[in-house]
């Protein structure tokens, strides 16, 4: 499956829940970043129930630096 | 997981190295890297990690994520006060010339920040009646770059319709901003009925005991910045999204400023959010309990209390906050020396400035909070010399009435 991870292309065997992804991806900090899918930043609570999809643009940010943006 | 749960578990699961369950309160100033290329990384963009908890700091992070999730927002940033706060989310947004649009009925900090200190920018404040919605379309203007609201105005106790004063705001093309102190997430999330940006003064109810300053500012998700009129977060949008608002403040006007939490106070916020659910049930139970006591006390002339079923404002109540008026209510005794009298009388109940606290507060709003205001600017805001001003605290009710029952009989005898 083809993802666009922080505008690299990727491609994954299986389709991945968000938490999985986080593994998969070794980001870091998982408990700090922020996930948004296609423009749209899921909820914290969201991270287990949403699958990814074919084309998906994911970006992982972070919330805690100054100037820290993906 | 539901609100409860949230407040309690909510933005940490448990410290990785130590095991700890309470968030661990991480006193620090600045975060060391081992390599010059790490910190420059992190500076950079390119890795995550701290840098200064004038920015952010991992015990105020645990604090913004709770919050978040309790307001169902997309991002916090948690700030020293809740002046602090809202300072900086209207300095983030306005420029000299700008407009800004709020109630007369809110807090008087807000306001003396808008008319006083914001003036001196050339921002102009337009203060419109929070009861009557059509008041806030008349004001919008070319100029208007955000309006301003309570939840329930304090001290006057008015409930604006939410919902439709959003309407009027994205109609403009500007963000609605609610204060929802005085409510919490546990009454009312204010982004359901359509408010882009929530405050917080995290010092009251969260707090819930009165022993730290703290502020907090959610950004639902509900406003389209990268469509706003706000140029430099539409740029910002263009490269973080949805969180563009909150990255212009945390890398500028947050930052900038200074209004940062100490660690400390972060950790006595998140503990007070473990009992906040029941605590507001409490307060509301008893804030109805005892306006119904002083409706019907015939020294008292008036009460005025959202949740009692007379008021003008029931239905709201009903819609807004499932029935539950908040824990505030004021009520007048006649005259300046009656509310005098009464509160140099209460015994229980504390004569200070604050309010949220597990303690029954009282106070003279007209002589303390909004002392540097003029008698007609005090009564356009709510405010008479007759009022006392209560928090409610979540003491047994019983031991509440009859303070307030003695000390009204010795507010009246004194009169003699």
């Amino acid at each position: 499956m083809k993802l666009i991870v922080n505008g690299t292309k990727t491609n994954l065997s299986d389709s991945l829940t968000i938490n999985e992804l986080l593994v998969e991806k070794s980001v870091k900090m998982p408990d700090m970043v922020s996930v948004e899918i296609n423009g749209k930043i899921l909820r914290r609570t969201e991270f287990e129930t949403t699958t990814l999809k074919e084309n998906d643009k994911v970006e992982f940010l972070y919330f805690m630096g100054g100037g820290l943006w993906g | 997981m539901k609100a409860d749960t949230l407040a309690i578990h909510g933005g940490f699961a448990d410290d990785r190295e130590t095991g700890s369950t309470a968030v661990p309160i991480h006193q620090t100033v600045s975060y060391a890297y081992r390599t010059a290329q790490e910190l420059a990384d992190v500076f950079d963009g390119k890795a995550p990690g701290y840098i200064y908890t004038r920015i952010a700091n991992p015990t105020t992070t645990a604090l913004e994520a709770r919050l978040t999730e309790l307001e169902d927002g997309i991002g916090c940033i948690a700030t020293s006060s809740g002046m602090a706060a809202i300072a900086s989310v209207v300095m983030g947004l306005v420029r000299a010339g700008d407009e800004i649009i709020t109630a007369t009925g809110i807090f008087g900090g807000t306001v003396s920040l808008f008319q006083n200190t914001l003036t001196r920018f050339d921002v102009k404040t337009i203060l419109v009646d929070a009861a009557d919605t059509e008041q806030f379309a008349g004001a919008v203007s070319k100029k208007t770059k955000l309006i301003f609201i309570e939840t329930i105005g304090n001290p006057r106790m008015d409930v604006p319709d939410i919902s439709a004063i959003a309407e009027i705001a994205h109609r403009a093309n500007i963000p609605l901003i609610v204060d929802n102190t005085v409510t919490t997430p546990f009454l009312i999330k204010p982004g359901e009925f359509g408010a882009d940006i929530i405050i917080h003064s995290t010092s009251k109810f969260i707090n819930g005991h009165g022993t730290a300053i703290g502020g907090a500012i959610i950004d639902t998700g509900n406003y389209d910045w990268a469509a706003g009129p706000f140029e430099d977060i539409k740029k910002l949008a263009q490269k973080v999204g949805q969180l563009a608002f909150l990255a212009h403040l945390r890398n500028l006007i947050y930052r900038d400023l200074g209004g940062c939490p100490a660690p400390m106070n972060s950790f006595l916020m998140l503990q007070g959010l473990e009992t906040l659910s029941g605590r507001m049930n409490k307060h509301c139970e008893n804030a109805k309990k005892l306006a119904q006591f002083l409706e019907n006390y015939p020294k008292i002339e008036w009460v005025n209390y959202p949740g009692l079923a007379g008021s003008e404002f029931h239905n709201r109540v009903l819609k807004l906050f499932k029935g539950s008026g908040g824990g505030l209510l004021t009520f007048g005794l006649g005259n300046r020396q009656k509310a005098f009298r009464f509160i140099d009388s209460v015994k229980l109940a504390k004569n200070m400035a604050n309010l949220g606290d597990a303690k029954t507060l009282v106070i003279h709003p007209s002589s303390t909070i909004f002392h540097e205001f003029s008698t007609p600017e005090q009564n356009k805001m709510g405010v008479t010399e007759e009022m006392v001003r209560v928090s409610v605290g979540i003491e047994d009710f019983e031991d509440i009435r009859s303070d307030f029952e003695q000390a009204i009989e010795k507010a009246f005898k004194a009169q003699k």
